[in-house]
């Protein structure tokens, strides 16, 4: 009875984790640097999708303006490493916790619009954190950006900073699974279907919705922290609404309403740049048609595909029962 | 349980709600009539908080509640269904009743414990009340109409309420479907003690359960009474029981 329940939609089986844990980190064993650095800016945006997921697929609020707070994270951890004398570690997490405060005075005014009014709002926020770190040259170096950040020795080499990645990645995504499994994942989810409803049950909406906003934000701002240590520099266009977009695209290029639809759609997403900047400097233009053929297509995108596939006997029974019941 | 006094709700110039006062005591089964723009919903959203009155007051188990939002007057226990299937579609049917529950378990905000975990009794207690037992994995959206129609009054029941307010809880279901949704919302509400405020369209089903009968017109309340009253009321037959006809 329960067991359809149990399983999930999204259900993991440990087998499949165990198998991708495996994979991940064998692959510094076979592959060569620059694709294991390539691998390094795919976890990393993977991790940024996801946390802008968890309001998009999960709380069915449509963000046009994650990059302010992932450049947040960037500038927090960048500046406190080139301005003080702080330990990597703590500069590292003071860039999710900033993310996260400054996430909660944004949200206080966004949850108050919904639909395009609450996107557009984001995306002016963000718009203004860009503006800001552009024209405070003397605090963020404007449009120079800060280069030649220092990180530990540990973490120098590629390989070391990609593990480093995948344990942030690992961890931060066990605590999103966790989180949208959750009863206030769930509430979360019944909110995204009907925020009206959601009221009537004595869910005050707003502060879900500000809730989820923060936690979207610390995870956005470690993802930003965690590149600024990767690329060792910081720059404006971090915050830059083309940010957000490619955030965006990654989300629904994998697919909203899968858990791992993010991290899928990070790997398509930069291998596709990567093979198809090799032919043409039209990458923007074959971007375009993708996401044409994808919303055409795939509107659940490439892990929703695959997961419905991965499911036709489900859901034929599923069909059969339906028939039973009528 | 709960008292109105003197509520106004105007919309432009049009007067929805006018000067209605009411009181109703546990455990009574009211319904509330009307034709077409009477201001029966409008009286529903004031009383759950979905629109605030211009004047007057709403006194539920002796604290005002006027103007208060939804969620505080949920918590506070007066639950209600729509006119329309209210529902979470994509939602499974165990999913959607648990979330009510959560809620009045104050449990929503956990973000450590595992949902499919929580409530899993009182979830399937529900379900087995309103007869959705063994479609509990199903998406709600999926569910016929008439069975999301008890799917929404089971989420209502997931918040525990005190007092129900159902709007036209057998609207767009079929003859036998209406008569078992009268029979279930009776049980229901001798089980669980409730006192039930409803709308109705359908005469049968309003003289059939209703221990008192409110007809509204043009925004007031213009007759109350035992469904004898009401019948041989003759402003309610000249105003709402002739255009039945």
């Amino acid at each position: 009875m329960m067991q359809a329940i149990e399983k999930g939609k999204n259900g993991l089986s440990p087998i499949w984790i165990l198998a991708a844990m495996v994979l991940f980190v064998s692959l510094p064993l076979v592959l060569p640097l620059s694709w294991l650095s390539l691998l390094t800016e795919i976890l990393i945006l993977a991790l940024a999708a996801c946390a802008l997921n968890l309001m998009l697929g999960y709380a069915g609020m449509v963000s046009f303006g994650p990059a302010g707070l992932y450049a947040v994270g960037a500038y927090t951890t960048a500046l406190i490493l080139v301005n003080t004398k702080l330990p990597f570690w703590l500069a590292l997490a003071a860039g999710p916790v900033f993310a996260g405060i400054v996430a909660i005075v944004i949200g206080w005014f966004c949850v108050r619009l919904t639909h395009v009014y609450f996107a557009l709002l984001t995306l002016a926020f963000s718009q203004i954190i860009h503006t800001i770190i552009f024209g405070w040259y003397a605090f963020t170096k404007g449009d120079d950006g800060i280069v030649g950040i220092p990180i530990p020795i540990l973490l120098r080499s590629i390989p070391s900073y990609y593990y480093f990645t995948l344990s942030v990645l690992a961890v931060s995504v066990a605590i999103m699974w966790m989180i949208v499994n959750s009863p206030f994942g769930k509430t979360l989810q019944a909110l995204r279907e009907n925020p009206e409803r959601t009221e009537f049950i004595g869910i005050n909406v707003r502060r879900y919705q500000l809730a989820v906003f923060v936690l979207s934000g610390f995870f956005l701002g470690l993802a930003g922290s965690v590149f600024c240590g990767f690329s060792k520099s910081v720059f404006p266009a971090y915050a830059y609404w083309v940010k957000s977009a490619e955030m965006l695209v990654v989300c629904l290029l994998g697919g909203i309403h899968n858990f791992l639809g993010p991290i899928v759609g990070s790997l398509v997403y930069i291998y596709l740049d990567e093979i198809i900047t090799d032919f043409t400097h039209y990458w923007p233009l074959i971007l375009g048609l993708v996401i044409i053929a994808l919303l055409l297509f795939l509107p659940g995108g490439i892990a929703g595909a695959i997961a419905e596939k991965l499911s036709v006997r489900g859901k034929n029974t599923m069909k059969a029962q339906r028939y039973d019941s009528r | 349980m709960i008292r109105v006094e003197n509520l106004k709700k105007s919309f432009g110039g049009l007067m929805a709600v006018s000067d209605v006062s009411f009181e109703l005591a546990e455990g009574e089964i009211t319904s509330i009539i009307g034709t077409n723009g009477a201001g029966k919903t409008t009286l529903f959203n004031l009383l759950t908080g979905h629109i605030k009155p211009d004047a007057g007051e709403i006194f539920f188990k002796g604290k005002r509640i006027t103007g208060l939002p939804p969620y505080r007057i949920c918590k506070m226990g007066i639950g209600r269904s729509f006119q329309k299937a209210n529902i979470f579609p994509r939602l499974t049917v165990f999913e959607n009743v648990q979330v009510a529950l959560m809620s009045w378990g104050k449990k929503s905000r956990n973000i450590f414990l595992a949902s499919r975990k929580l409530m899993v009794k009182e979830t399937n207690e529900i379900l087995e009340s309103i007869g959705l037992g063994g479609k509990e994995h199903l998406k709600a959206g999926l569910l016929a109409y008439g069975d999301q129609r008890l799917l929404e009054i089971g989420i209502t029941l997931g918040s525990h309420p005190d007092l129900i307010l159902l709007d036209e809880p057998t609207a767009g279901m079929s003859p036998e479907e209406s008569q078992s949704a009268v029979k279930l919302v009776q049980k229901i509400a001798k089980e669980m003690n409730l006192t039930v405020l409803f709308i109705e369209h359908d005469m049968n089903v309003v003289f059939g359960i209703s221990e008192k009968v409110r007809v509204m017109h043009i925004g007031r309340v213009i007759a109350e009474g035992t469904p004898e009253e009401i019948r041989a009321n003759q402003e309610v037959q000249k105003i709402y029981l002739a255009e039945e006809t």
